[in-house]
């Protein structure tokens, strides 16, 4: 039964969108309630499988899905051709990273009600989107996933292209070729993986029990992580993620930061680390390295920007760069530290996102110059954007802290003096972080106020709403971490067994 | 109930239904439409009798074993069916009304006539068993073709597109009958069989000049760098409808007559003739996207991306002949279906506008079933799951990667980014630029928007749904 309803999850919004094609496009009322209906919908089946995954604990999981910890695992046949089937399955971090993207899709859709322009086809391209990030956190099975990881280009361009703001076709287009340009990576090394695999499967399971060769794994290790770290804009192809954001519309803006550029994470930790762990101990101490960049510079360059999205754009970098300062440490606190930061940023980072969308629809300016003292007109989207920003600064009581805190300890652990010294700069760049959010609270929120911005109306019900529910999130997390860490800890523990047996590399041979 | 020996019937509608149609059109009035119709009836009654074959892997042989038909054939037939019922429906809107209320195009049946022959030259190469066979197909595919481009006699650009491509045509031709000359040279025989007992039994210098020549020649018809420059200016001069044929059509018979040389007689010396396929692949494949970025007209634009797609297909000739094949003739399917689909859209806007990228601003505010269609064609064609165009270039790339050749799968699939650059182009106008002044109204017939929705329903559909590929090519073998 939960298997079933764990792959409705997927299937919903396809159905969403082929329920409203013969409405006509000029009943937007009907068209947003079906739509909200069904984002709340998937969110109240993803809440009770989550709740369904924490109340089994460790108990009964599907065995032939070995060496992961899967629940709901289905596998059919698909394209017999070349032995590809639809595998799907879900172990703690699956269904976090689920629940994230729920969460933030419902927000998307709640945020968009007032979208200029045809908004039958841009609520059908936001469930598509969210169609292809569901299907990345459930699939197993390399072509499946990456099927589902390569549509959300499709969606993204056209819904920053058809309702952007500013030069939208060139923000929309550098992300969307950024984005190919790294699918096109993984694409490549997923035929070698395939083929040098030898075990005539694309499941993540099967090719998790061989060891690739290790002429192939590295070069192809780097290929891989590189192309998914693309979309999670590590250092150097972060540069897509500013320029894509500011064109952005707010749900876009708030689906590619909170959950798409986590895919390329989740990517790199369940394909790339766990399919070639062997390279991964070589080839990751280089990564820290790059990690200089997201996580000192970052924020050095969001305190010189004035437009709100390209400062939070380069908090989002700083903060993924956190994420791969977890991975690269290579310990269990390390990876934990890692997958808490790619949900609790996903909260946070919507939250921002969503909160600037709503200023900017009252203000019609993301300058924060031009802005001052609106406090006192819309103190609850201030107080909201506040928030989030605290959370980013990984202020204790916020799931921040708790995801950085587990990631420092992580790094540190590891006895690499490099990966410590990046780890001390990015403990250290927390301070930046809290200059720049202060600085633009500070301008933005206080001081005078420009009498244009006397009529300003506080957010209403259904704005309200979405900011509560995704600070309620925030807080959820940091004050109580045990619950979602325990099941974390579950899911990384085989992605760690296999990490910890690859055998020490032999480097030139 | 279908007898082995009835494998032969689909051919023979074929072959009848320009003469019939020529036959009715002389012995009725001017204004009838009964050609039209039996045109129609006959074409569709060709591919429900093609997919009545059942796919074995027998081969029908016939007439003194110069006519074969394999499974390969039969689905490559129905490719050439299908574009040909497309192409008809096409260029239907053409002979209607035009612009400015006039035809764009006359003669009809004549059109009809034609375009059937060079469907049925498709027909010859997939079943020659012989070279000289195997040429008839190959020109029978290609005369039609220079007749059609210059369909539209006021149209001095058509001329002139005809011109050139009779020209080069010819010359093409001519090095592609030398080589074949050398090949028998080499063989003593035309048959395939004999060809290939001569390979396996060893080479010689004369079978690499025969195979340069036939290369120069067929790689004139595919669009193969650096045969490729008649390409833009012939589609651009063609009426809309040929122009979708030449690029479907045409480049499918070159491909199978590639196919079934490299798979029948040379197959022995397959492996000593995959560098150069995978030098023209890549060359091909980048010199097309390259050309792609810059253009502004629709037509000229579909050529180069046309090219590049030629590059594309050549990759799957890398791998082995069972993968090689289905994966050409799955890649054509798709191909197909998001060619003429975006062809569809172009005619249709074309019938108000001109055919340039001008033309489709605003179009996602004005038409959204039009908008959407040209989104799904040109992310199709780009690669972009869940389209049908990225699981037909994963069957290409699959075939490409099992003969171990990464390098060049690496290669086409960062060149992909490229092609995605070029086809966003095309999505930009229509969806992001704002239209100058006030826009023409666009209005769409009947067959137009059922045609544009079952084309966008099949290129949605086709990679997604397992019964297409695994019903057809898991009893596909050879």
């Amino acid at each position: 039964m939960e298997t079933l309803l764990f792959n409705l999850i997927w299937l919903i919004p396809l159905l969403t969108v082929i329920v409203c094609i013969p409405v006509p496009k000029t009943n937007t009322k009907l068209l947003k309630g079906i739509h909200t209906f069904s984002g709340s919908l998937v969110l109240a089946l993803v809440g009770y499988l989550t709740y369904f995954v924490y109340a089994q604990g460790s108990a009964a999981v599907h065995e032939s899905a070995a060496p992961l910890l899967l629940r709901f695992f289905t596998d059919i046949p698909w394209l017999q051709a070349f032995n590809v089937h639809y595998i799907v399955g879900a172990d703690g971090l699956n269904m976090f990273l689920l629940l994230l993207t729920a969460v933030i899709v419902w927000a998307g859709i709640l945020v968009s009600y007032n979208i200029k322009g045809n908004q039958k086809v841009f609520f059908a391209l936001i469930q598509m989107l969210a169609t292809s990030v569901y299907g990345v956190f459930m699939s197993m099975d390399l072509v499946l996933f990456f099927v589902f990881y390569e549509m959300e280009a499709l969606c993204m361009y056209l819904m920053i292209a058809g309702y952007g703001s500013g030069n939208k076709d060139y923000g929309g287009k550098k992300l969307t070729l950024t984005l190919a340009f790294g699918s096109s990576m993984i694409l490549a090394t997923l035929f070698g993986i395939y083929f040098e695999g030898g075990v005539n499967s694309w499941s993540i399971m099967e090719l998790s029990k061989v060891t690739l060769p290790m002429e192939f794994q590295m070069w192809a290790f780097p290929l891989m992580f590189m192309g998914f770290a693309v979309s999670s804009s590590l250092f150097p192809f972060h540069f897509w993620s500013p320029d894509g954001h500011a064109s952005a519309p707010t749900a876009v803006s708030m689906l590619a930061a909170g959950v798409m550029m986590k895919m390329g994470a989740y990517g790199c930790l369940r394909v790339a680390m766990f399919l070639m762990p062997e390279a991964a101990k070589i080839w990751l101490p280089y990564v820290v390295l790059l990690l200089i960049f997201n996580v000192v510079l970052g924020p050095f360059i969001a305190l010189r920007h004035k437009d709100l999205k390209y400062i939070t754009a380069y908090s989002s970098i700083s903060h993924l760069g956190l994420i791969f300062l977890g991975l690269a440490a290579l310990t269990p606190v390390g990876l934990r530290g890692a997958s808490l930061q790619m949900i609790s940023h996903g909260f946070l980072t919507g939250l921002f996102f969503a909160t600037i969308g709503m200023i900017y629809e009252r203000t019609h300016t993301r300058d924060i110059t031009q802005m001052g003292g609106i406090m006192r007109k819309i103190p609850f989207l201030g107080v909201g954007f506040v928030i989030a920003g605290f959370a980013g600064l990984g202020l204790p009581g916020f799931s921040g802290f708790v995801a950085e805190s587990n990631i420092f300890i992580g790094a540190f652990q590891q006895g690499d003096t490099i990966t410590r010294i990046v780890t001390i700069l990015a403990i250290l760049s927390i301070t930046t972080t809290a200059v720049y959010i202060l600085q633009t609270a500070n301008r933005m929120l206080h001081g005078n106020m420009p009498a244009k911005y006397e009529s300003l109306t506080d957010g209403c019900f259904r704005e309200k709403l979405v900011i509560v529910v995704l600070v309620a999130c925030l807080l959820l997390i940091g004050v109580f971490p045990g619950w979602i860490s325990d099941l974390l800890d579950q899911s990384i523990a085989p992605i760690f067994a296999k990490i910890s047996q690859a055998a020490a590399p032999v480097v030139g041979g | 109930m279908y007898s082995i020996s009835n494998q032969l019937i689909p051919d023979l509608i074929l072959l009848a239904l320009p003469f019939l149609i020529l036959i009715v059109r002389l012995c009725s009035k001017r204004t009838t439409v009964m050609p039209w119709r039996i045109a129609n009836l006959g074409l569709i009654a060709t591919f429900v009798m093609l997919n009545m074959i059942p796919l074995t892997n027998s081969e029908g042989a016939f007439f003194l074993s110069n006519w074969r038909v394999d499974d390969f054939g039969v689905l490559m037939r129905e490719v050439f069916v299908l574009s040909g019922i497309l192409g008809l429906w096409l260029a239907k809107d053409y002979f209607d009304h035009g612009a400015d209320g006039k035809p764009a195009l006359m003669h009809i049946t004549e059109f009809m006539a034609t375009l059937i022959f060079a469907t049925f030259g498709g027909f010859i190469v997939v079943s020659a068993c012989d070279m000289l066979t195997l040429f008839l197909g190959l020109e029978m595919a290609t005369i039609p073709m220079y007749a059609l481009t210059a369909w539209n006699k006021r149209d001095q650009y058509g001329s002139e597109a005809a011109t050139k491509y009779i020209l080069m045509g010819s010359v093409a031709t001519a090095f592609e009958l030398f080589g074949f000359s050398y090949l028998y040279g080499f063989a003593g025989s035309i048959h395939f069989s004999q060809i290939a007992s001569a390979t396996s039994a060893g080479t010689s210098p004369l079978l690499w000049i025969a195979l340069l020549f036939i290369f120069c020649g067929i790689g004139f018809k595919l669009t193969l760098f650096p045969f490729y420059t008649w390409a833009p200016d012939v589609y651009e001069g063609a009426p809309t409808p040929v122009t979708a044929v030449l690029s479907v059509t045409s480049k499918a018979t070159a491909i199978a007559f590639l196919v079934v040389l490299l798979y029948g007689p040379l197959a022995p010396v397959q492996d000593k003739i995959v560098p150069l396929v995978a030098l023209l692949a890549c060359t091909t494949l980048f010199v097309g996207n390259l050309g792609a970025l810059k253009q502004s007209r629709l037509r000229r634009f579909m050529a180069y991306s046309s090219i590049a797609q030629a590059g594309y297909i050549m990759i799957a000739l890398l791998g082995p002949g069972y993968i090689s094949k289905t994966a050409i003739v799955y890649y054509l399917f798709v191909y197909t279906v998001a060619n003429y689909l975006a062809f569809f859209v172009f005619g249709v806007i074309g019938h108000y506008r001109p055919e340039s990228f001008n033309s489709l601003r605003g179009l996602s505010k004005q038409n959204t079933l039009l908008a959407v269609a040209l989104a799904a064609a040109m992310f199709s064609l780009a690669g972009i799951p869940p389209l049908a165009g990225f699981f037909g270039k994963f069957h290409l790339f699959f075939s490409g990667a099992t003969a171990g050749h990464y390098m060049v799968v690496a290669f086409a699939v960062l060149n992909n980014v490229l092609a995605l650059y070029y086809y966003l182009q095309v999505i930009k106008s229509a969806w992001a630029d704002e239209p100058e002044g006030e826009l023409s109204p666009i209005r769409m017939v009947k067959r137009q928007r059922f045609v544009v929705i079952a084309l966008l329903a099949a290129t949605i559909l086709l990679g997604v749904l397992p019964f297409v590929s695994n019903n057809v090519f898991t009893g596909f073998t050879f």
